[in-house]
């Protein structure tokens, strides 16, 4: 059976690449595995709000690659409740169409994933 | 150790190999996993983790030059050292044929490593019991 592979973004959208990368390797794998599910926890839940603008500090603005999720069926896509709450965000804000979950359920739905990779 | 308890592991490599532990940690979960008798299927090296595969790095010589020691190993004991192109091209690690395609005078990707796509590490991760990220 295939794997089920959670990738989970923690880190703010811009300072360090691993935001953009992490959106790279998300995309890629997605070819391949098609039980993906993406976690935005922390500040990752930053990557998903809506008005970067990238170019005024010299990096990419990949949000429009965000929005690709769903053309490559990439369906799981989760992100922290309490993240949001904590940094006063909400849902109409986001870029995409994300499933809120609570710390208990991020917690369940990580410890089902074969694998996991962090950025 | 039986055959039946052997684990075959791949490795995602994320961490700079100057200025980041989990560079060196890698290298050293591999060895104890070699020697205790544990398969290793492969090592991918992603973010900053693919500055591993220069051919320049050039370490004092009272510290640990890890690109040496991840080429013995992987040569030792036959399993692949996957470099993201994306990644490496962006950090200045280049083969002969980006090289020559990009117009570039120099090449540094250190023997075995290998540039490859993103597609290698989601081999990686289907063919092993676990992926271990550093």
């Amino acid at each position: 059976m295939e794997k089920k592979i959670g990738i989970v973004n923690r880190q703010a959208p811009h300072g360090r690449s691993d935001a953009r990368e992490a959106l790279d390797l998300t995309l890629a794998l997605s070819a391949y595995n098609e039980s993906l599910s993406v976690f935005f926890i922390g500040d990752g839940v930053y990557q998903l709000l809506k008005k970067h603008q990238a170019s005024r500090i010299l990096q990419k603005d990949f949000q429009p690659m965000l929005k690709m999720f769903e053309l490559y069926d990439i369906e799981q896509v989760y992100i922290c409740a309490n993240s949001l709450a904590q940094r006063n965000i909400s849902v109409e804000q986001l870029v995409i169409k994300t499933e809120l979950l609570s710390t208990e359920e991020i917690k369940q739905y990580l410890a089902e994933q074969d694998q996991l990779m962090s950025f | 150790m039986s055959d039946s308890q052997d684990i075959k592991f791949s490795l995602l490599v994320t961490g700079n190999p100057a200025s980041d532990q989990s560079a060196s940690t890698a290298l050293q979960f591999c060895e104890a996993a070699l020697s205790a008798g544990h398969h290793i299927s492969g090592v991918f090296f992603y973010l900053d983790g693919v500055l591993t595969a220069s051919h320049l790095i050039s370490p004092a010589s009272d510290e640990v030059n890890l690109p040496d020691r991840w080429a013995a190993l992987a040569t030792q004991y036959n399993f692949p050292l996957e470099v993201c192109v994306s990644a490496s091209l962006r950090r200045g690690i280049v083969n002969e044929t980006e090289a020559m395609q990009l117009d570039l005078q120099h090449y540094n990707l250190k023997a075995p490593f290998v540039l490859s796509g993103l597609g290698q590490l989601a081999e990686l991760s289907a063919s092993c019991d676990r992926l271990i990220q550093f």
